[in-house]
């Protein structure tokens, strides 16, 4: 695709604010490297406390549209506005938060501006001869990771929550608000109602630390053991995908791995979990992992950081100890 | 009388995917091919709704010429008939140019109700198809659905989100992307397999559908492919041998050191 008038800038949307300032992060990396500003998006009602949050966070420059029918997320009209937004400002880059809304978003807007996109990247940087970004992205279940580029342009990517640490707050930085009035349609879909999900303590992909564990736990009435830990440890109770789709031990909401929770905690420990790629896909942004099994030959082995060869049963209860331990000593 | 477009796609089963550690490569013979696991789930939620409501199931498929066996397999689940988009010019589409061919396929199928698919294939993983399928078709899009319920002219779908489950209401026809959580699919009978075989299925190329090969594969797609590599872990791959209190000293100071657990 050729276009005539040209594409400049790097933009940020997440419907998320804390989604937005790690983008803003990762595009004050790419649009150094591309020479350019970096814009924010800013939708709601009310948007001068989000807009001045984004400028602190990193942005130069804040599109706004204040529109009380687009307080709460819903992928038409935001499309429709996002969509007129980059008709008539021409970004570059654009840069979409890959939570469950983000996602549809970045499809539909895409396909609307038939431009190309890659979901769910895994690196992203800038070819700095041609001048534009190349990422990578996992496919085959984990196993290939493929490098590729957007030959159109808005050249959109979507970026994992909870991967990238934020620029720190500069409440002093300045940046330029330019208020927008994009046109949008009536959405031809109808929320009728939320119900908030409950979650017992911190989510899974909010933990610092994590203790998982699949099918060497041997049944149901042991997971106590594994909990155990997570306590001693301020950490979440994970799983494996067969714990929770095939045996329904714990929620679907709480197994790891691509087609489950992608989790970036410092500490993740994997108790009896054989390491399938889907598996090993969905911690690959955990700073260590530690694994507890009895098979020598298991594939997690080779995607730990530390590996005990042994029973769960007498480890875990070992390391609880020692954490413990640990705890009252500091005391 | 609903009449239901699903969209299925074939992929490698991926849990039996592995890398050959000699080679570096993937291995994929003797990998089955089966249907993405959560379009399979759109199949069924399509056979619960004829069940209930009556009218038409259609499946339709872009995929090399083994895809037939996912028509065969959608069919057997209680699909009435199949479509396959197939030739050398769908290959190597990317989500857009796959959504220009499946949209196009649609069309020229023409009446329905509603359009089905999983929120995301097993292989691509990139949860573009539906949502882009569905603007080129100027429809209603509902993302993520675990209860689809018709009323009359209209549908209700409780999505599932990060935070919550919204329950969102639509006019027809609407395009529906469902989440694996929606149903069981059923385990078709060996009867329904061999009675599938009867019924009917057709192929189309891009010219029959109406498009110029230059609008789809590498060609018509807006991505581009540099490489692909074997991916592969960075980890330090340390073991900690020892009994299981002396393993777990080792341990706590191990990863106090490396600053992943707070001394209180």
């Amino acid at each position: 695709m050729t276009t005539v008038e040209k594409h400049e800038g790097v933009w940020v949307f997440s419907e998320s604010p804390t989604v937005a300032r790690e983008l803003l992060s990762k595009g004050r990396e790419l649009s150094g490297k591309l020479g350019t500003h970096l814009a924010a998006i800013a939708v709601g009602e009310d948007v001068s406390e989000t807009s001045k949050d984004l400028i602190a966070f990193g942005a130069d420059k804040v599109y706004t549209v204040q529109n009380p029918s687009l307080k709460t997320f819903q992928v038409h009209p935001y499309t429709d506005a996002l969509g007129a937004m980059m008709q008539d400002y021409r970004p570059d880059v654009v840069l979409v938060g890959a939570t469950r809304s983000g996602l549809e978003l970045a499809a539909r807007l895409a396909e609307r501006l038939k431009t190309g996109c890659c979901t769910e990247c895994s690196k992203l940087d800038v070819d700095a001869e041609k001048k534009h970004v190349v990422v990578d992205r996992l496919i085959l279940g984990g196993n290939i990771t493929e490098t590729l580029i957007v030959r159109s342009k808005p050249q959109i990517f979507t970026l994992p929550k909870g991967v990238i640490q934020p620029l720190s707050k500069d409440p002093g930085r300045t940046g330029e608000i330019v208020k927008v009035q994009p046109k949008t349609g009536e959405s031809p879909v109808k929320v009728l109602e939320r119900k908030p999900k409950q979650f017992a303590g911190v989510r899974i992909t909010d933990a610092e630390a994590i203790v998982s564990f699949g099918r060497g736990l041997k049944k149901k009435e042991d997971i106590p053991i594994i909990e155990e830990l997570a306590k001693t440890m301020n950490g979440v109770v994970g799983c494996s995908r067969p714990i929770a789709e095939d045996l329904k031990w714990l929620p679907v909401d709480q197994y790891v791995g691509l087609s489950g929770q992608k989790v970036a905690p410092k500490l993740y420990i994997a108790c009896g979990i054989s390491g399938q790629i889907q598996h090993i896909t969905g911690i690959q942004n955990a700073r260590v992992v530690v694994s507890v099994n009895t098979d020598s030959k298991a594939p997690i082995f080779e995607y730990t950081d530390y590996g005990v060869v042994g029973d769960l049963y007498k480890v875990i209860p070992a390391l609880t100890e020692a954490f413990r331990q640990l705890s009252s000593r500091g005391k | 009388m609903t009449n239901v477009i699903v969209l299925a796609k074939q992929v490698f089963y991926t849990q039996d995917l592995r890398i050959d550690r000699t080679t570096k490569k993937l291995k994929t013979e003797g990998v089955a091919r089966v249907i993405s696991e959560s379009d399979k789930n759109a199949i069924e939620e399509a056979v619960r709704l004829k069940e209930k409501h009556g009218g038409k199931i259609t499946v339709l498929t872009l995929g090399p010429p083994e895809a037939k066996e996912a028509l065969r397999e959608a069919i057997a689940m209680g699909a009435d008939e199949g479509y396959m988009l197939v030739g050398p010019e769908f290959e190597n589409s990317d989500a857009h140019a796959t959504a220009v061919a499946l949209a196009a396929g649609i069309k020229k199928i023409g009446q329905f109700d509603m359009i089905l698919c999983g929120e995301t294939s097993e292989d691509q993983y990139s949860f573009q198809v539906g949502p882009r399928t569905a603007e080129n078709l100027n429809l209603p899009q509902i993302t993520y659905a675990v209860k689809v319920t018709l009323q009359d002219t209209k549908v209700a779908v409780e999505r599932n989100l990060e935070d919550c489950y919204e329950t969102v209401e639509s006019t027809l026809p609407a395009f529906i992307t469902v989440s694996r959580e929606i149903n069981e699919p059923r385990l078709p009978t060996l009867m329904a397999i061999m009675a599938a075989s009867k019924k009917p299925m057709t192929a189309w190329t891009a010219n029959d559908i109406g498009l110029k090969p230059s609008e789809l594969g590498r060609e018509g797609s807006l991505t581009e492919p540099l490489r692909s590599a074997v991916a592969t872990g960075e980890r330090k791959r340390v073991i900690i041998e020892g009994e299981p209190n002396e393993t777990a000293q080792k341990l706590v100071t191990t990863l106090i050191a490396e600053g992943v657990v707070k001394v209180a």
